[in-house]
C-alpha cells in the first residue's frame, strides 16, 4: 500500500453500518410480522451491508396493520 | 321526546350506483336504535355519512343539542368503525390519551379519563401493551373506549359485534347495555338477535331503503301473530277437550295433533283466559301452556326476502 | 394550535418508533461521507483491481474539494432522493389505507393541523438528515481531499436543502392523492427527476423551475457562472410548496377514508 489508510476516518463508517444492522435485527426480532419471511431478512441485513438494512427498513417493515 | 338525530332524505350515489336511497328517520334522546339489514343494504355507507366521513349526495343530517341543531356534529358524536384500526406501535393507553386530547379534553382530563375507560372496558392490565398485540375483542373494546372518552351525546357503532367470537361478543354487548343508560346509541347490525338484546328502536334497511321502522315492542305487537301452544295429559277428558278447542270463536286457526295443539288466536290474553277457565271446568290436565308470538326473526326474514 | 402540537408529537413518536429518525439520517451521513472516501482511494482501488492492460497508466487529475462536494450533491439527487421518497411515501395514504383515519376524522379535528403536522415532521426529518450528511461530506472532504470555500458550501447546501424540501412536499401531496405506495413513489420520484432533467436540457426556458435548484447548488461550488434566475427559482419553489400543502389539505379533507 502506497498510502496509509486513515482509520480514524474510516472507523465511523463501520460503526454506522453496525448500528444500522443491529437496530434492523432488533426491530426484526420485535416485529410481529414482516413482508416476506423473517429468516430471509436476517440474511439480507447481515450480508447486504448498508443496502440490506435500508431495504429492510423500507420494504420489510410493516408500519400499519 | 325530542329527536337528537334527525335524518331527512339521505342519499348516497357512487357514480351510477345509488347505495342509500333517500332514507329518513330520527333517533330520540336516550334511546337505542339499531340499523338492521342484510349485508350490502347500505348500513356502513349510512353510518359513515352520519359520522361525517362521507359527504351525502343529497339530504340532511341534523344533530340537536339543547334543542338547537349544531353546525359541526363531530364534538357530540363518538364513532366506532366496523373494524377499528389503531396505530400498532402505540400502547392502548397512549392511543386513548391521544383520542381524548384530539376530542378536546385537557391534558389532565384526558389522562384521568384514559385510566377510567381502560378499567371500564376491562383493559386495565393491558394498557401499557402495544396495540399491535391486541386480539380482535380487545381492539373492539378499546375502540368503544376511544369513542366514549369525550362523553358524546350520540354513540355511532358500525357492526360492533359481528366479527367477534362468542366471548368477545358477550363482553361488548354487556358493555353496550351499561353505556346505553347514559348515552343515545345508534348501531348497525345484520344480526336481529343483537338488536333485540339492547335496542328499543329498530330501522330495517334493505337495498338502501327503509323497509320497516319503529319501536321494537310496537313492531313485535303489530306484526306478530299471537300463538298459543299447549300440551295436555293423555287421559280421555283432556283429549276430548283438546279436540274441541278448534271450534271456539276466538281461534283463528288450529293445528291439533294428539295431545298437542297450536292455536293462532286474535287476542292472546282473552284466549288464554277463556281456555284456562274452560279447561278447569272440564278437568283438563295441562302438561304445557305457552302463549307467545310468531317471532321477529320470521318478520325479519320476510322483510329481507320480500 | 393545540391540535397541531398533538399531531406533531404523534408524528415524531411514530418516526422514532419506526426507527426513521435513526436510519434516514445515518444513511444520509453514509452517502455524504462515501464520496470523498471513494474519490480519495480511487487510484488504489483501480490499481488493486489489477486487470488493467499492461502499459496503461491512469492519469487522474486529483479533484478539488469543491468538485467532490458537487459530486456528493449529485449522489443525493439519485440515491438520497430515492431514500427520501421511500421513507415518506405512506405518510398520508397509510392512515387512510389502514382505516385509522376513520377514527381520527370522526373527532373534531382540524384538517389543516393534521396536514401541517405531517409537513413539519417531514421537513424536520429532511433537514436533520441532509444537514448531518452534508456536514459529514464537508468534514471528510476537508480532511481527505482539500479545503472547501465555506460561503459557497453553505449557499449550495441551503439551495439543495430547499430542493429536498420541495421533493418532500411533492411526495406528501402525491401521498394525499393516491393510495398504492408503489404508485406514490413512482409518481413523486419521476416528477422530481423529470423536473431536474428538463432543466438540464433546456435551462434557458426553465430558469425559474424548482428543477433548477440542484444545478444551482452545484454551480455555487463550481463557480462556473450561468447561475441566473436564483431568486426566481427560490420564489417559485416556495410558492409550489405552499400550493402543494393547500392541495394536500383539501385532499385529506375530501378523502377522509377509503370507503
Amino acid at each position: 500500500m502506497s498510502t496509509d489508510i486513515p482509520w480514524n476516518l474510516i472507523a465511523p463508517l463501520i460503526v454506522i453500518q453496525l448500528i444500522l444492522a443491529v437496530v434492523g435485527l432488533i426491530s426484526l426480532y420485535k416485529a410481529a410480522s414482516t413482508r416476506g419471511p423473517k429468516w430471509l431478512w436476517v440474511i439480507i441485513i447481515l450480508c447486504g451491508n448498508l443496502l440490506g438494512s435500508v431495504a429492510y427498513f423500507v420494504i420489510g417493515r410493516k408500519d400499519a396493520s | 321526546m325530542t329527536p337528537l338525530l334527525q335524518v331527512d332524505g339521505l342519499t348516497k350515489r357512487f357514480k351510477e350506483r345509488t347505495v342509500v336511497k333517500g332514507i329518513s328517520f330520527s333517533v330520540a334522546e336516550g334511546s337505542c336504535a339499531a340499523l338492521l339489514g342484510p349485508n350490502g343494504a347500505g348500513k356502513t355507507t349510512t353510518i359513515s355519512m352520519l359520522a361525517g366521513l362521507l359527504q351525502p349526495t343529497e339530504g340532511s343530517i341534523q344533530l340537536r343539542v339543547g334543542g338547537k341543531p349544531v353546525l359541526d356534529r363531530r364534538p357530540y358524536i363518538g364513532y366506532l368503525p366496523q373494524m377499528p384500526v389503531f396505530y400498532p406501535w402505540m400502547s392502548g393507553k397512549e392511543f386513548l390519551n391521544y383520542a381524548g386530547e384530539l376530542a378536546g379534553l385537557t391534558t389532565r382530563e384526558a389522562a384521568l379519563k384514559t385510566g377510567e375507560w381502560l378499567e371500564a372496558v376491562g383493559l386495565g392490565a393491558d394498557g401499557q401493551r402495544k396495540i399491535g398485540g391486541y386480539s380482535g375483542g380487545m381492539k373492539q373494546r378499546l375502540g368503544l373506549a376511544q369513542a366514549l372518552i369525550h362523553r358524546p351525546k350520540l354513540l355511532i357503532l358500525d357492526e360492533p359485534v359481528s366479527a367477534l367470537d362468542p366471548a368477545g361478543r358477550k363482553d361488548v354487548l354487556s358493555l353496550l347495555q351499561r353505556i346505553r343508560r347514559e348515552t343515545t346509541v345508534l348501531f348497525s347490525t345484520h344480526v336481529l338477535h343483537d338488536a333485540e338484546e339492547i335496542c328499543d328502536e329498530i330501522l330495517m334497511i334493505k337495498a338502501g331503503e327503509i323497509a320497516l321502522q319503529g319501536n321494537l315492542e310496537h313492531i313485535r305487537r303489530e306484526y306478530s301473530e299471537p300463538v298459543i301452544r299447549m300440551e295436555v295429559g293423555g287421559e280421555k277428558a283432556s283429549q276430548d277437550w283438546l279436540a274441541s278447542v278448534g271450534n271456539k270463536a276466538f281461534v283463528l286457526q288450529a293445528e291439533i295433533a294428539g295431545t298437542r295443539a297450536e292455536l293462532t288466536v286474535a287476542d292472546v290474553e282473552q284466549a288464554s283466559h277463556e281456555l284456562m277457565e274452560d279447561a278447569v271446568a272440564h278437568h283438563v290436565i295441562f302438561r304445557k301452556f305457552e302463549s307467545g308470538q310468531s317471532t321477529l326473526e320470521d318478520l325479519f326474514m320476510k322483510v329481507v326476502q320480500a | 394550535m393545540r391540535q397541531f402540537r398533538l399531531f406533531f408529537r404523534k408524528e415524531m413518536l411514530e418516526m422514532g418508533r419506526s426507527y426513521k429518525w435513526l436510519w434516514v439520517p445515518l444513511v444520509f451521513l453514509m452517502l455524504g461521507v462515501m464520496q470523498p472516501i471513494v474519490t480519495r482511494f480511487m487510484p488504489e482501488i483501480l490499481k488493486s483491481a489489477g486487470n488493467m492492460p499492461k502499459g496503461m497508466t491512469i492519469t487522474m487529475e486529483p479533484p478539488s474539494g469543491a468538485e467532490v462536494m458537487a459530486q456528493t450533491l449529485s449522489q443525493y439527487n439519485s440515491v438520497g432522493l430515492l431514500i427520501l421518497v421511500l421513507s415518506l411515501m405512506t405518510m398520508i395514504s397509510g392512515e387512510r389505507q389502514s382505516g385509522v383515519s376513520q377514527m381520527i376524522f370522526s373527532k373534531p379535528v382540524s384538517f389543516v393541523s393534521y396536514t401541517a403536522a405531517k409537513w413539519m415532521s417531514m421537513l424536520s426529518l429532511i433537514t436533520v438528515s441532509f444537514v448531518l450528511g452534508y456536514a459529514g461530506a464537508w468534514y471528510y472532504t476537508a480532511q481527505m481531499i482539500g479545503p472547501v470555500d465555506a460561503a459557497a458550501a453553505v449557499k449550495a447546501g441551503l439551495f439543495y436543502l430547499l430542493w429536498m424540501w420541495f421533493a418532500g412536499s411533492l411526495t406528501l401531496l402525491v401521498s394525499s392523492l393516491l393510495n398504492p405506495a408503489a404508485g406514490i413513489a413512482f409518481v413523486s420520484l419521476g416528477a422530481a427527476l423529470l423536473l431536474s432533467l428538463m432543466y438540464g436540457m433546456i435551462p434557458e426556458y426553465l430558469a425559474w423551475s424548482p428543477g433548477a435548484l440542484p444545478q444551482l447548488a452545484i454551480t455555487f461550488l463550481q463557480r462556473e457562472g450561468g447561475d441566473t434566475g436564483k431568486a426566481g427559482a427560490l420564489a417559485i419553489s416556495i410558492l409550489c410548496m405552499a400550493v402543494f400543502f393547500a392541495g394536500a389539505v383539501s385532499m385529506v379533507k375530501y378523502k377522509k377514508s377509503k370507503i
